[in-house]
């Protein structure tokens, strides 16, 4: 016997007392949309943390864009020949200010092969970070300032993840004094030099910032100081050497190059193609992989709702019969079982959440190494997935239940 | 009341049309009570179901008042068997998880049905069938005869004008059958509610003021 308390009667009461009074079947409709929202959630929030971690890896690799003056090659710019052509170094303002989408960060710079006690190594001139924000009209553009972004990540969406890991943070000079340099690994040993060890460079004293640790890249052998005093120390003037650009690989396949050729038309812009390759196939893979997922889930969840939902109508065919005679039209009876998976539905996109983000905080960690927190915007997607997932999987059990009629009430013995 | 002319009841079968009702001219006035008899297969479930708008008739008419009743929309009809019939059936046809109470209240569940005093209402019914002690009990806390009981109190919620009944004390002992058709009698003549009970039994068939008897489809006496 219930308590006696005793209130009217209403659709949604009904469905309440139902799910009062079948708990272990709801119980088990539940878990089958939990488990699966846990299971995409727990996935996606490490995928989420995985994908920042490889674009920032990628990210990385350097530049996948060069803007080179016209008749240079790449060949000249890594070789960093004395008679390679040069552009003027305002082109990067004038890329800074245009209206281009894709151009997550910028470098111009200029190298040249130089004698540093008495070896051959290559100087490049850079733009510390701090001097290109402090350009009010570079950070009216957006491209300064706006921190480390990944070219090939996730949208910006993504960013709350706070994931934090500093060996992944891409390189940038923050500040350089005119007179220090930052030395390359292989150049420091071939150099002797440590950090605040002075050089001597075209008959300038330059003092050691920092060694750089290995790269494994042309950036071992080189030494970098503040592009103004190379161009100074070369007498280059305003010159660059080229433009390196971390572009996004997605708007480099949407036409970023073309869009860059028709601003700076007397200039040579190419990607460097393992990188931009590396890029997009990762990207790819990640998305497909996500994408996967999400039909697998979509099919596992619609299934077992709408399992849990057609044994549902079946057991109720004698009560559903019942509310037909007494007067619930079809379409009452239809919504009825509708609700019942959507509130279901709602329910396991809630528990799914809390589920798969703890799942996720604590497998992260464990199996992937990296540190997972909750994403917040998964939680309204988990409950419309999950709603919608639920919705479809009852409709058809939902469609059948409004077609039954009641003869079997009226027909015993 | 409600009228049936030249109903027609077809079923397709592979040896071909099987008539279930065969031209059946029926008129119901207000406050009768009617029963029908017949034997297995004589048509007397398929009669109740059509008058109900549960199934629709091959052929012929049937009017409620001024209404038509086998060409309505199923929202027509859900809305008419909501206002204007209670049924009470032979299975009781209560829902298992809910109480006594909640089931009589159950038709005022139907979107529509507008009523707001259901649980003074339905407590009423229950003191009415002599169960308002029983009103928080499930129904397989209840006798055969007391689930029973709560079913005619659920087919009077809505203040039907007519009871449409399959076999109402088919699942009791006679005891209990006289308890169920006193009332019935009770409910036709203090409220005038007409009622048409599909019955085997001649005892029960004894209480109706006309009786109907069918016999392969067709109306043998009583029309």
């Amino acid at each position: 016997m219930r308590k006696p308390s005793v209130k009217g009667l209403s659709v949604g009461r009904l469905i309440r007392i139902e799910f009062r009074q079948r708990r272990t079947q709801m119980i088990s409709g539940l878990l089958a949309i939990t488990l699966g929202i846990a299971v995409i959630v727990a996935i996606r929030s490490i995928s989420l943390v995985s994908e920042k971690a490889v674009a920032i890896n990628l990210d990385n690799l350097g530049a996948n864009v060069l803007v080179l003056p016209q008749g240079a090659t790449v060949d000249n710019y890594y070789t960093a020949d004395i008679d390679a052509p040069t552009l003027p170094e305002e082109y990067a303002e004038t890329i800074a200010t245009s209206d281009l989408t894709g151009v997550d960060n910028m470098s111009p710079k200029l190298t040249r092969r130089v004698n540093v006690n008495g070896e051959k190594i290559v100087l490049t001139g850079i733009l510390p970070k701090n001097e290109l924000v402090s350009k009010p009209i570079w950070k009216r553009s957006g491209l300064f300032g706006k921190g480390l972004k990944a070219s090939c990540g996730p949208s910006p969406l993504n960013e709350s993840h706070g994931y934090k890991d500093e060996k992944l943070q891409r390189k940038s000079i923050e500040a350089l004094a005119e007179y220090d340099c930052l030395v390359g690994a292989t150049a420091a040993q071939k150099l002797h030099l440590k950090e605040n060890s002075n050089l001597t460079i075209e008959g300038k004293s330059f003092r050691v910032e920092k060694v750089l640790p290995e790269t494994g890249t042309v950036d071992d052998d080189r030494v970098f100081a503040h592009l103004h005093t190379v161009q100074r120390l070369l007498g280059i003037g305003s010159q660059v050497s080229a433009i390196e650009i971390m572009g996004c690989c997605n708007a480099i396949t949407d036409g970023l190059l073309s869009k860059l050729r028709n601003i700076l038309p007397d200039t040579r812009v190419t990607t460097i193609g393992q990188i931009v390759s590396t890029q997009v196939q990762t990207n790819k893979l990640m998305k497909k992989l996500s994408v996967v997922f999400l039909i697998i889930i979509v099919f596992v969840g619609a299934v077992s709702i709408g399992n849990s939902m057609w044994a549902n109508v079946n057991e109720r065919k004698k009560e559903i019969g019942t509310l037909r005679m007494i007067g619930f039209p079809k379409t009452s009876v239809y919504r009825m079982i509708l609700t019942k998976a959507m509130v279901l539905g709602l329910a396991g996109g809630v528990l799914g959440y809390a589920i798969g983000s703890m799942a996720a905080m604590w497998l992260g960690p464990e199996f992937a190494g990296i540190e997972v927190s909750p994403t917040l915007m998964l939680l309204p997607a988990s409950v419309a997935l999950s709603t919608a997932v639920a919705a479809i999987g009852a409709a058809i059990p939902a469609y059948f239940a409004g077609r039954i009629e009641p003869f079997d009430n009226m027909q015993e013995n | 009341m409600l009228t049936l002319k030249n109903v027609t009841k077809t079923y397709r079968h592979s040896d071909g049309d099987v008539y279930a009702l065969r031209d059946i001219d029926l008129t119901i006035g207000a406050g009768d009570f009617i029963t029908v008899t017949g034997g297995s297969g004589s048509g007397k479930t398929t009669l109740l179901l059509c008058m109900a708008g549960l199934m629709r008739p091959t052929s012929g008419t049937i009017t409620f008042g001024d209404r038509k009743i086998e060409t309505a929309t199923d929202k027509e009809l859900s809305a008419y068997r909501s206002k204007h019939i209670g049924f009470v059936m032979q299975s009781f046809a209560l829902i298992p998880y809910l109480t006594a109470i909640e089931n009589v209240m159950l038709p005022l569940a139907v979107p529509g049905a507008g009523r707001t005093d259901q649980v003074s209402a339905a407590t009423d019914l229950l003191q009415l069938v002599g169960l308002e002690n029983r009103r928080n009990h499930l129904p397989r806390e209840l006798s055969a005869g007391q689930q029973q009981r709560v079913a005619v109190a659920r087919a009077m919620i809505n203040e039907p004008s007519l009871i449409l009944a399959d076999e109402p004390t088919g699942n009791l002992d006679p005891a209990l059958s006289g308890e169920i058709m006193q009332l019935f009698t009770e409910i036709n003549k203090q409220r005038g509610v007409t009622i048409v009970m599909v019955t085997h039994s001649p005892a029960a068939a004894a209480y109706g003021n006309r009786n109907i008897r069918l016999a392969e489809g067709r109306i043998l006496a009583g029309a």
